[in-house]
């Protein structure tokens, strides 16, 4: 899963990641950052574009740049950079729209064998009484 | 339950990242991702704490707990 992942920077206290993901659409900067929530120990998993223009760091832009296999790879890098520090972090991923946490869902889905192996997985599911679909999909890491 | 990851694996993984000072203030000024905190601490707030000493390596799903079961 992490044999093919883009070269990653981090700042010394490993929550904030940034590389650079190239394709069709160019050189696109993406920052990972992990965030403390109000239950120690606990953090949220960010991650987005930042903008070459305004500089702005979005988590819903769209750039499709036939990589996201790669990328995804590379967030996945610096969730096991993270825990490496935090090991007894536990860390909350959601996407940003319902078609974005499918998105990850199905990236975790593919290699959850291999995430078992290293974390311990949760999921949210909509209560009884409504459609079963899972949404918005969260993770909890171990 | 820790990462089963052993000392060395561990260190292999931070060995292959580059490491950059300014990193660490460079996007102080930007409350990144501040709504999926925001949205995290809610499901937290009221899905709760899921039972990690009960976990065994194996996906749980965690159910939204209604007034009636919640602890």
């Amino acid at each position: 899963m992490l044999d093919n992942h883009y070269e990653v920077n981090t700042s010394p206290d490993l929550l904030t990641f940034e590389f650079i993901s190239t394709g069709p659409k160019g050189h696109i900067t993406k920052i990972v950052r992990y965030t403390e929530l109000n239950v120690k120990g606990f953090y949220n998993l960010g991650f987005g574009d930042k903008d070459p223009i305004t500089g702005y760091i979005s988590d819903r832009a769209i750039t499709t740049n036939n990589n996201s296999k790669k990328v995804l790879a590379t967030v996945a890098s610096t969730l096991y950079a993270f825990t490496a520090n935090y090991a007894e972090a536990t860390i909350i991923a959601t996407g940003c729209a319902e078609t974005r946490t499918r998105l990850y869902r199905i990236g975790i889905s593919n290699y959850l064998m291999d995430i078992q192996k290293d974390f311990v997985v949760f999921g949210l599911q909509k209560p009884f009484g409504s459609h079963l679909e899972k949404t918005p999909f969260i993770m909890l890491l171990w | 339950m820790n990462s089963k990851k052993t000392e060395t694996e561990k260190k292999s993984f931070l060995s292959i990242l580059k490491l950059i000072p300014a990193l660490k203030g460079k996007y102080t000024d930007k409350p990144l991702f501040k709504d999926k905190a925001d949205k995290a601490n809610y499901i937290l707030k009221t899905v709760g704490i899921p039972n990690l000493d009960a976990a065994d390596k194996k996906v749980v799903t965690h159910k939204k707990r209604t007034p009636a079961t919640a602890n």
